[in-house]
């Protein structure tokens, strides 16, 4: 019981710091604090380390490939030259 | 329907402990594979919100943010309430199960009642992409990509949420008929599983639809 | 009926416990579940060659012969989308895979058989979707769905063939999740993870990309329904967004899902060259390792479909590189199978014939995969024969051999009875010579320029596209005379007894048909997996098994 009541008190002030991140306009600030009310979640109401060794083995699995499909899936915009994928209008060949 | 601590003897497990752990490893690699079915939505969000930062930031502004708020913290609150029904299953108290899984179940049913006067708000704003589309600013497209994403993820993130109390009332219902005990609580405890992964969700689609690039 | 048939203790086989429809329907035997399988996929491999007969038809002549330029589209289509999401995806995981992933660890079932019964009902409600779809309106954009093509443009439905796409994944993640749990949680005692058959490594590493890969292609699949349906953009460049995205997170899922359609028959032929062999898998921890790295590295590769679509020389160059990558450990299991023929006693009977023409032609398509990693000849390459030469030397030449070629290896342990041999050595040659015959002459048109996927080419490519042409036909024989003889031997074959070809592996322990519970008690792992040595010893004269475990 006391642990749901932390982990709970944990999440609403987490929000509370999330809202005044985003007020500030800190990005950074406001993506650190989502991460954290994950870990909260998976470790207070999942209880990852209670679970069988499988389970965190299936759950780091996950995490990785997250990370493949993110990082290489925006590998190709963020670097691309070619052609322009800021330009506000219709996207056309640029001029060389 | 097997339930109850007795193995039937087609089962392929050797002890009910051994079942249950694999039941629970199980839930675990689906959450995983649910976790790419959303990471799909996030690389979305991550390239346009790069590629089309006008734009998506002027469609985040336009979200309501106290529902938003309001929800998240619904939803952290329900899914702690849950967290309590499995405790309870632990001891084998069908009576809490059943209280909490309830309170849990209206939690959520809360959230999708405000999520649905969101989006008619949202509808009625024109805010749904499409000719009539309501915000004219230097990148309109980029804030139509933004509400393509958001009607998207928030409804797949819904439908979750019904999955979730689906489930959450079917323990419900068999605790009603003291099926639980503290030999055997497996359901409770991967129901309770996939309900936080819900919740966990909703924590990062509530920042990038609603924080980031707001101010 | 069997040799362990023990008077004291009569067992049933599972094909005959319990004869209703109903008791099929409704069974949670992996057994049954498989055989289930075995009957929908077939029926789908049959509606997929027939849209391949047609498309092989119409290029009989340069200005095609019997289809309108829209119909050639949708057959083309319609032969993709069935042949890959509802043949060769699902095609030995959940046949041979369902049937001998319990047998082979020894347990009485998969982990979850409610789980596996519910799968083949989403294989079936999305194998009638895709149909539906396809016949009531039919779709023109190839299996890949491209957009704006699919979502802008097309007159097709696309709709009932996305969700169907999409009920699938759910059907293949059920069989990932089943596979897995069951590998690490229902091994038999004594069966470490060194002492799994390779087949259950390779089933393990596909079950991986199933898990990991299928979600993606499930949101990739909504994004793109949600976009068709309500006409707002998601990829459409019109409003900024990028159409490569949508490329992007499908290569995700599809490239991977491209090691799906090869990992399982590489795990039949490490089965199958061992025991024609009668030799122990050279080389055992790397085939082991291989499998697992190929579905690890697979993931990281996809972007070499996109090298002419406009992608960035830096992920260009990135995915080049990890696409050279993965050739290494495909490379290790040809050379370990040769190892393990080389100097064994080799029985040519069909399932090893099969075999044989899985390495080869693996082989060719994987060397010819080297072609289009590399950036420079993909961009001559890319979009034109050569890549559909490619990809059937691996798919077709590959998978569908080694499927062939594990269904009559364990045929007679499924039905209890045997094939008829030479008929099998037959249909085997004639599949080999026939895929050839087909395929050799599209890496030559692809190699002089010939596109893919046009309803007529120049008149000069029709001496080749007519060779190719009769090597479909050849083959379409070739495909029909196991269904011929399979259906013969169920009720005319031989009796099969428990082990025929002197293999190990605890299914072959077991009765031919097994019971319904699989083993009279559970078995007990005291060697490693291909230990002919102590299999001779246990069966009476010693045999021709020579050499122990390596590595």
């Amino acid at each position: 019981m006391a642990r749901i009541a932390v982990c709970w008190g944990m999440l609403v002030l987490l929000l509370a710091a999330e809202l005044a991140a985003a007020r500030l306009g800190s990005g950074i600030g406001v993506g650190v604090l989502a991460v954290l009310m994950v870990l909260v979640i998976v470790l207070g109401f999942m209880q990852i380390l209670r679970a069988p060794p499988l389970a965190i083995i299936f759950a780091l699995g996950g995490l990785f490939w997250l990370t493949i499909l993110l990082a290489l899936g925006s590998l190709d915009s963020f670097t691309r030259t070619t052609v322009p994928v800021h330009a506000a209008a219709l996207p056309g060949p640029t001029a060389e | 329907m097997s339930d109850g601590s007795a193995l039937d003897h087609h089962s392929p497990y050797e002890t009910p402990l051994h079942r249950d752990e694999t039941a629970v490893a199980g839930m675990w690699l689906f959450l995983a594979s649910e976790a790419l079915l959303f990471g799909g939505l996030f690389l979305v969000c991550l390239i346009y919100s790069h590629t089309r930062a006008g734009g998506w930031a002027e469609g985040v502004r336009h979200t309501n943010l106290s529902i938003g708020a309001a929800n998240t913290l619904i939803l952290i609150t329900s899914s702690a309430v849950y967290t309590m029904a499995v405790e309870a299953g632990k001891r084998g108290d069908n009576r809490r199960v059943v209280r909490a899984g309830l309170g849990a179940a209206v939690l959520g049913l809360t959230f999708l009642a405000l999520k649905g006067v969101e989006w008619g708000q949202e509808f009625r704003e024109n805010l749904f992409p499409g000719p009539h589309f309501a915000l004219h600013g230097p990148d309109t497209g980029g804030a139509q990509l933004f509400y393509s994403f958001y009607f998207l993820a928030t409804f797949l993130h819904g439908m979750h949420m019904v999955v979730g109390i689906g489930l959450i009332l079917w323990i419900c219902r068999k605790a009603r008929h003291r099926a639980f005990s503290a030999a055997w609580n497996t359901p409770v405890d991967i129901v309770g599983l996939y309900w936080s992964f819900v919740d966990l969700v909703w924590m990062l689609l509530f920042p990038l639809l609603y924080l980031i690039g707001r101010a | 009926m069997s040799g362990t048939l023990d008077p004291s203790a009569p067992q049933r086989s599972y094909l005959w416990q319990d004869g209703t429809l109903r008791s099929w329907l409704l069974t949670r035997d992996h057994k049954r579940i498989a055989l289930l399988y075995l009957g929908s996929i077939t029926a789908f491999f049959a509606l997929g060659s027939v849209g391949a007969a047609l498309v092989r038809l119409q290029l009989l002549e340069p200005t095609g012969t019997i289809l309108s330029d829209a119909t050639y589209n949708r057959m083309f289509t319609m032969h993709g989308v069935v042949m890959v999401w509802l043949f060769l995806v699902p095609s030995i995981p959940v046949t041979l895979g369902n049937f001998l992933v319990p047998l082979m660890l020894g347990a009485r079932d998969l982990a979850f058989p409610r789980l596996n019964l519910l799968s083949w009902y989403l294989f079936v409600a999305s194998g009638l979707l895709v149909v539906y779809g396809l016949f009531r309106g039919g779709l023109e954009t190839g299996w890949t769905f491209y957009t704006p093509l699919s979502s802008e443009y097309t007159e097709g439905r696309v709709l009932p063939v996305v969700l169907g796409v999409f009920l699938n994944g759910f059907s293949s993640i059920a069989t990932g999740v089943n596979f897995i749990v069951s590998i690490h949680q229902l091994r038999a005692p004594g069966m470490g993870w060194y002492r799994l058959p390779l087949m259950l490594w390779a089933l393990y590493a596909t079950s991986v990309i199933f898990v990991l890969a299928t979600p993606v292609l499930g949101i990739t699949l909504l994004l793109l329904a949600f976009e068709h349906l309500f006409r707002v953009g998601v990829f459409d460049p019109s409003l900024g967004g990028d159409p490569l995205l949508f490329q992007q997170l499908f290569w995700f899922y599809s490239h991977p899902a491209v090691y799906i359609m090869i990992l399982p028959g590489m795990g039949v032929v490490s089965e199958i060259v061992s025991t024609f062999c009668h030799k122990p898998v050279f080389g055992y921890r790397f085939v082991a390792w291989s499998s697992v790295s190929i579905a690890a590295i697979g993931f990281v590769v996809w972007g070499h479909h996109m090298f002419v679509a406009g992608t960035s020389l830096y992920s260009a160059i990135v995915f080049s590189m990890f696409s050279f990558f993965v050739s290494v450990p495909s490379a290790i299991k040809v050379f370990n199978w040769l190892g393990t023929m080389h100097g064994g006693s080799i029985r040519l009977d069909a399932p090893m014939l099969y075999a044989m023409g899985f390495i080869g032609l693996f082989t060719v398509g994987g060397l010819t995969g080297l072609f289009l990693a590399s950036l420079a000849a993909d961009v001559h390459l890319t979009q034109t024969y050569f890549v559909v030469a490619h990809f059937h030397y691996i798919m077709v030449g590959g998978m569908v051999s080694a499927y062939f070629g594990g269904l009559h290896y364990w045929w007679p342990k499924i039905t209890g009875r045997m094939y008829p041999e030479t008929w099998g050595r037959l249909a085997a040659g004639l599949i080999f010579f026939g895929f050839n015959l087909t395929f050799l002459p599209q890496f030559i048109l692809g190699f002089e320029g010939m596109p893919r996927r046009y309803a007529t080419y120049p008149a000069q490519f029709q001496v080749l596209n007519v060779l190719s042409s009769a090597g479909a036909g050849i083959l379409a024989v070739a495909y029909a005379l196991p269904l011929v003889y399979f259906t013969w031997s169920l009720f005319r074959g031989a009796r099969a007894p428990d082990n025929p070809w002197r293999a190990t592996g605890l299914e072959w322990r077991t009765a031919s048909p097994p019971p319904v519970e699989n083993f009279a008690e559970t078995p007990v792992v005291t060697t490693y997996a291909y230990d002919y040595a102590e299999l001779d010893g246990r069966a009476g004269p010693p045999g021709t098994a020579v050499g122990g475990p390596h590595v």
